[in-house]
């Protein structure tokens, strides 16, 4: 073939995939995005951020058929490089079936998103946020992995509590999740020397109640998730007995204005067993958010949040024991398929998102950011 | 007070109704849907995704305009929401495999003939005529 035919050919396919398709209600999206961050003092995520890092990239596609009015199938294909953290190795993101009897009750089964607070299901999805990186206390980009999605069942519905009640949504799972091995937390152990190969993994249950208030654009909302993990390495073991992540969390809609916040606690108590010896992982995290928003124009979106974690198990006067994160953020939708978005970070502390493998120099206490990215979703 | 100046008043009060009405959208249904009057808030959860039956259990299939005035007036005066929020909730549906987006339409016209072709399909335009093949629902507070 002509090499100017196969070019416009090429262009012709990658033009039509920008737009969702929808043949025979077969339903495909897919969004793509690459950030760019600049850190004043520490490598951050793993990335040589205080010379300005691009290592940051993100991908999706997803595919869903209704089959009937009750039944749904999809799948979500999903890549990420974020520094050393995640490849070039195309994961499932979710894939499941979801059968609804009625607004009442519905079930899905397979690899379902896991529901967590007011974001940890669409955290990975960069589209549906004003916000480049999510207060990293709650939902630490580094470590999305491990409570995004577990695989098993899950049971949701809507339930009305009259007209002056609102409405609660409720769900209920119930699965095995894992530690991916290109996450942060087995990089964290990988740079001590502990390698694992195979992904930690444990049961996983838990549920989710919120509440839609009678009062527009009021909902409040609690969530328990149970998590163990078992795990093992050539050098050593690793066991994490159950414990109880919960989130509280309250957000408010009106018009141009949105407020959320959340306050989330996990409190785990790991050990690392090499050979004779036991290394107590002691962990009781403690985070909470506050944020607005307004939306100056069609086009344009302002916002801050401030975000605040400890590690109550551990001296919290040490900086590595501490985060602490006022930001500005600023959205700009091109259209309705191209954004852009950039992001201020005054950081305190290194409890979060700060490697040692990347930072062989030591931690300074503060640190800056710079933080943009640009997405395309259709 | 004076009958003329009742009937002034009135005429006033009909007129800013009108006006008010002027600036919304009509909402329409396949004729076979079971309801003419719906509550906002079934209106909201439906297009939201949140609710998917209408009160006799019947299927629900909300349907959109993909964007203009009408799209914009209807998010607005029913759900509260700009088109970006509205994009963004269903972005998150999808990209979280909690629902796919509701069919959205360039035409006002392409959209009632397929509101009038497809059982439990509801919708908005800016106006309808005798000829559409659609019945109109009123929005209930």
């Amino acid at each position: 073939m002509p090499r100017p035919t196969s070019l416009f050919l090429l262009a012709c396919i990658c033009t039509s995939a920008l737009y969702a398709q929808d043949l025979s209600d077969i339903h495909v999206h897919g969004f793509v995005t690459q950030g760019f961050i600049f850190s004043s003092n520490n490598n951050y995520l793993t990335m040589h951020t205080s010379a300005g890092s691009l290592q940051w990239t993100d991908g999706a596609v997803s595919i869903a058929d209704s089959l009937s009015d009750n039944l749904r199938v999809g799948i979500q294909l999903h890549m990420y490089q974020l520094g050393q953290l995640g490849g070039p190795n195309v994961d499932v993101d979710w894939a499941s079936g979801d059968y609804k009897i009625n607004d009442y009750l519905g079930f899905r089964a397979g690899k379902v998103k896991t529901v967590i607070g007011l974001f940890n299901d669409s955290q990975d999805v960069d589209a549906v946020f004003l916000w480049t990186l999510l207060p990293q206390g709650s939902y630490p980009i580094d470590n999305e992995g491990f409570f995004l999605a577990h695989l098993g069942g899950e049971m949701y519905g809507y339930l009305p509590l009259g007209n002056r009640g609102g409405r609660l949504r409720y769900d209920g799972y119930v699965g095995e999740s894992s530690l991916p091995t290109d996450g942060g937390y087995v990089k964290q152990l990988a740079d001590t020397g502990f390698v694992f190969t195979t992904a930690p993994s444990g049961k996983t249950y838990g549920g989710d109640v919120r509440w839609e208030t009678p009062l527009r654009g009021l909902m409040v909302g609690s969530s328990a998730d149970v998590q163990a993990l078992d795990g093992s390495s050539p050098e050593a073991t690793l066991h994490i007995s159950p414990f109880i992540l919960g989130a509280q969390y309250a957000q408010f809609t009106r018009g141009k204005f949105y407020f959320a916040g959340e306050y989330d606690r996990a409190p785990a108590s790991g050990i690392l067993t090499v050979g004779p010896a036991v290394i107590p992982l002691p962990l009781d995290g403690r985070a909470w958010y506050g944020m607005g928003s307004y939306r100056l124009s069609k086009k344009l979106q302002l916002g801050s949040y401030y975000s605040h974690y400890v590690n109550k198990a551990l001296d919290t006067r040490l900086p590595a024991n501490y985060s602490k994160d006022w930001v500005a953020s600023g959205r700009y939708d091109f259209n309705s398929y191209f954004y852009g978005k950039l992001e201020g970070h005054f950081l305190r502390g290194t409890g979060l998102g700060d490697y040692t493998s990347t930072n062989p120099n030591g931690l300074k206490p503060n640190s800056n950011m710079l933080v943009a990215k640009i997405g395309f979703n259709f | 007070m004076s009958k003329a100046n009742w009937l002034i008043i009135l005429l006033a009060f009909v007129g800013c109704c009108s006006a008010a009405n002027a600036q919304d959208v009509v909402l329409v249904a396949n004729k076979g849907v079971p309801i003419s009057t719906i509550r906002e808030a079934d209106l909201r959860a439906l297009f939201r995704g949140t609710k998917t039956r209408f009160p006799d259990g019947s299927h629900a299939v909300p349907v959109t305009l993909k964007g203009g005035p009408a799209h914009e007036v209807f998010l607005r005066n029913h759900l509260d929401e700009s088109p970006a929020d509205f994009q963004a909730q269903w972005r998150k549906a999808v990209f979280t495999g909690q629902g796919v987006m509701p069919k959205a339409f360039d035409s006002e016209a392409a959209l009632i003939e397929y509101v009038a072709a497809t059982p439990g399909a509801v919708g908005y335009v800016s106006r309808i005529s005798p000829q559409d093949n659609v019945k109109p629902l009123a929005a209930l507070k």
